[in-house]
């Protein structure tokens, strides 16, 4: 019972914070109170109509998109060399690809800053993709190495055994058995590159910055509740699409043995 | 066939970070602070300026350290167009060849601008305050009527204070012990003792008023112009006249940023600022002191700490610092405050 | 096959050189107000045990491990319940709730932690924000989810037969989870308490949007450093050393999560 109790406590714990943004996102005044003291829309009128936003909303779509059609091809090829391709020191191999994920993030953004700097490259987006496909390779490669090591080789074989061309058999054959490991690659790094915050922060300025810069920015020059509007349609969002995961995705079969 | 589709869209999304990122054709940029500054400069200024002229005007904003930075940064080719700053630190951008000069002929307007709104052949005041003890007495029960109140135990825990430009309260403190801006070391001493009396640092003017707002650094050295705006938004707010030493008089400047393709643009936008009726509108929605001449002051703000007549009252109201004296100090002193008083 | 690896090299190669420019740099003379820089010189890494960033430094580690600590506990209860419990319905909520913080981005969260804990919502009896203890609870919830899901996923490898026949032995529920549980669950305790020490020492939205200017983490002095001081090899300098903390600790706990007996 006190367990029970514990459980919930704990995830009240962590759904709390977002309640209390919603909330405080309906506040009619620019003061952030709790219960919000009436009931407006305008701070979401001011999300659409702040042009930054919207600017860095074209820009982290057009960020996420080359980063992941970067790395998914990239980091599929690695996880097929990485199961099948009997290299010696494959753990190794494997290390570098997960590398990324183990750079502090200040110390990328600051690289990155430094050698985009020295190569005039800060005024266009490039340094942003490079740096995103770098940062979300490790996701990709890990999901399909797990479908690579789950796909059974005997159905290639007996494709190639018919007649079909190694690349007939890619396509026809291994690219659709692994759609469940690519999915989830892309889904990772959809993510992690939308959310990415840290390393932009420091090779964006204001007129390549992505979303979740644009939003630190306006946080700390500005003392509206305007980024909890915005925040609340970020909110809404995921826990729409996360319910819908888990409904007709089995996500808790991804993360959990069933 | 499906893999050409395929090679198609890679193709294309791989052009991706060849588009060019966006800028409104012809768009003037300004680099001003956020919040009520920039709300009120793009009302009282900047939509004048682009019924008048056609252009656009976007904002870069930033606090006053901040948007240095990023010029440095981008030094040769600016993103931005037009700079707001206090006068000092525009020496720094001055130093590091980030302005060009200002072209008189092209500002009419400055001829009505008094002498002292002149700080060099790149910059131009545009707006003054002062620096002043600013706390809520809803939240605070002691009486705070000079500097030195600020060192009062009964205020531990409940300071806020700048840390992107310590040179009030390191000037104060100076002050205090019978120095100045220029030999700022005998205020050293005293400076340490008030580390905690420190509850938070600030950085930009967002993050004061939030402070003040939240009650979270309920006494502050603060900007007269977010005193006045959380004012308006009904948090009272005392705005202290200090009996001991005056507040710390701050000038903003504008300047156009060198290697900029709208000179003519910033020209025009500078010296609608610098006009009379727009200077005197800015007096009453930002509650500044003008540096025209000619502008007027409401009766309603007349005498209130930081809303000057004229800069000849700068010297009678407040303190003034030396520019140069200033700016060549601040580097070394964010330093010595970071070690010696933000480390806790 | 080697060749399959190319793209993916490609990329890391463009990560590696930032890495390279950083360590370069690190090694640059500052020179005040530009970006130029004089020669080669230690003045950097030296700059970098003043007292003041080693203290930045002990804050770091002290308030990752605590973080690291409490999340585990917080965690447990909840991963235990996600992995076992049998109706559905629960499991999809507890995943949900989850899952959905995980996925809105840091700005989001530590967003809506500066209302809470700035008297937003209730008048807290000591100050929350812009302290330790506000920062604290920021990591802690950040770190939630993904120790949620390493336990969790720990635990549901664990076959719940082993748990039922100590309890069928006359052990008591508290006994069967020291004996039983706990210990088949510690590869998972470790990676999740590897992954949240890891990433809490480079954490940055929380304590520069909690912190107030007071609470400095390393990742908060590489920006002070770099963004705001212009000083770019004194930032380098500082990142490498964050850089290095991490993969030294990484090492050292790794090693000792494979000498433990599974």
């Amino acid at each position: 019972m006190i367990a029970r109790l514990a459980v919930v406590a704990l995830l009240a714990f962590m759904t709390v914070p977002t309640v209390v943004v919603i909330a405080v996102s309906f506040n009619p005044t620019a003061i952030l109170s709790f219960p919000p003291s009436g009931l407006s829309l305008r701070w979401y009128a001011n999300v659409v109509a702040y042009p930054q936003f919207r600017r860095a909303a074209v820009n982290s779509l057009l960020v996420t998109a080359a980063a992941a059609a970067l790395a998914l091809p990239a980091g599929t090829l690695a996880a097929l060399a990485l199961e099948r391709g009997r290299l010696r020191g494959r753990s190794v191999w494997a290390a570098m690809l997960l590398s990324p994920l183990v750079v502090p993030g200040v110390a990328a953004g600051l690289g990155f800053l430094i050698l985009a700097a020295g190569l005039g490259l800060l005024r266009s987006r490039s340094v942003l993709v490079a740096a995103h496909v770098a940062l979300v390779l490790p996701f990709v490669v890990r999901s399909v190495w797990v479908s690579v090591r789950n796909l059974d080789p005997v159905l290639e074989r007996a494709a190639a055994s018919l007649g079909a061309t190694p690349w007939r058999v890619f396509r026809r054959v291994t690219l659709p058995l692994l759609r469940p490991g690519l999915f989830a690659g892309l889904l990772f790094a959809v993510v992690v590159s939308l959310n990415e915050f840290v390393v932009s922060l420091f090779i964006s300025n204001r007129v390549t910055e992505i979303l979740p810069v644009a939003m630190f920015t306006y946080v700390v020059n500005y003392t509206d509740p305007t980024i909890a509007a915005l925040s609340s349609l970020f909110i809404v969002v995921t826990f729409l699409v996360v319910w819908l995961a888990d409904r007709y995705l089995n996500l808790a079969g991804v993360f959990l043995r069933p | 066939m499906r893999s050409r589709l395929m090679v198609t869209m890679l193709l294309a999304l791989l052009m991706v970070p060849l588009v060019p990122p966006a800028r409104a054709q012809n768009a003037l940029v300004v680099s001003i602070w956020g919040g009520n500054w920039k709300d009120t400069v793009d009302k009282v200024v900047g939509r004048p300026f682009t019924a008048r002229t056609g252009i656009p005007v976007e904002y870069e904003v930033g606090g006053t350290i901040d948007r240095l930075a990023k010029a440095r940064v981008a030094k040769g080719s600016p993103l931005v167009d037009l700079n707001f700053t206090t006068t000092h630190v525009a020496r720094l951008y001055i130093s590091d060849g980030l302005y060009d000069k200002l072209d008189l002929a092209k500002l009419p307007n400055s001829k009505e601008i008094a002498r002292e709104a002149f700080r060099s052949d790149f910059h131009i005041g545009s707006w003054a305050y002062v620096y002043t003890v600013v706390y809520r007495p809803d939240l605070v029960k002691e009486d705070i009527t000079k500097w030195s109140d600020l060192w009062k135990p009964a205020l531990k825990g409940k300071l806020a204070l700048p840390d992107f430009d310590p040179s009030h309260i390191i000037t104060i403190a100076a002050l205090m012990e019978g120095g100045n801006e220029v030999n700022w070391q005998k205020g050293e001493a005293r400076l340490k003792q008030l580390k905690d009396s420190v509850a938070a640092f600030y950085s930009t003017d967002a993050q004061s008023q939030d402070l003040m707002k939240t009650g979270q650094g309920p006494v502050q050295v603060m900007l007269s112009v977010n005193a006045y705006h959380l004012q308006e938004q009904g948090i009272a707010v005392k705005v202290v006249q200090p009996t001991d030493y005056p507040g710390v008089v701050g000038i903003d400047t504008v300047a156009v940023m060198a290697g900029t393709k709208q000179a003519d643009a910033a020209h025009q936008f500078i010296n609608l600022a610098l006009s009379r009726d727009i200077q005197s509108e800015l007096v009453r929605t930002l509650r500044v002191g003008p540096v025209n001449a000619g502008a007027t002051v409401p009766a309603s703000l007349k005498g209130q700490p930081g809303i000057f007549l004229s800069p000849a009252e700068w010297k009678e109201r407040g303190y003034i610092m030396n520019d140069e004296a200033r700016a060549k100090n601040l580097p070394g002193w964010r330093e010595w405050f970071t070690a010696n008083v933000v480390k806790k | 096959m080697k060749l399959l690896l190319l793209p993916a090299l490609v990329v890391l190669a463009v990560f590696a050189a930032a890495l390279a420019a950083l360590f370069r740099w690190s090694l640059l003379e500052f020179v005040p107000g530009s970006l130029q820089t004089g020669g080669l010189t230690l003045a950097n890494l030296r700059g970098v045990l003043a007292p003041q960033y080693l203290g930045a430094i002990r804050d770091t580690v002290v308030l990752s491990a605590l973080t690291t600590v409490l999340t585990l506990v917080a965690a447990y209860p909840v991963a235990y319940a996600l992995a076992r419990t049998p109706s559905r319905r629960v499991r999809s909520a507890i995943l949900v709730l989850t899952l959905a913080p995980f996925f809105t981005g840091a700005i989001v969260r530590t967003y809506a932690w500066v209302l809470v804990l700035g008297n937003t919502v209730l008048a807290w009896p000591v100050p929350m924000l812009f302290t330790e203890r506000g920062v604290l609870v920021g990591l802690v919830h950040f770190s939630m989810p993904t120790m949620i899901l390493v336990l969790a996923a720990a635990l549901s490898h664990i076959d719940p037969v082993y748990e039922r026949a100590a309890a069928s032995l006359g052990a008591s529920p508290a006994r069967v989870f020291r004996r039983v549980t706990l210990p088949l669950s510690m590869p998972g305790i470790v990676s999740g308490g590897l992954i949240v020490f890891a990433w809490t020492l480079s954490a940055f939205p929380t304590p520069e949007l909690l912190g107030g200017g007071r609470v400095k983490m390393i990742a908060n002095v590489v920006k002070d450093l770099g963004l705001d001081s212009f000083n770019w090899p004194g930032a380098a300098a500082f990142a490498m050393l964050a850089l290095a903390l991490t993969l030294a600790l990484l090492t050292a706990l790794g090693r000792l999560a494979a000498g433990r007996p599974s």
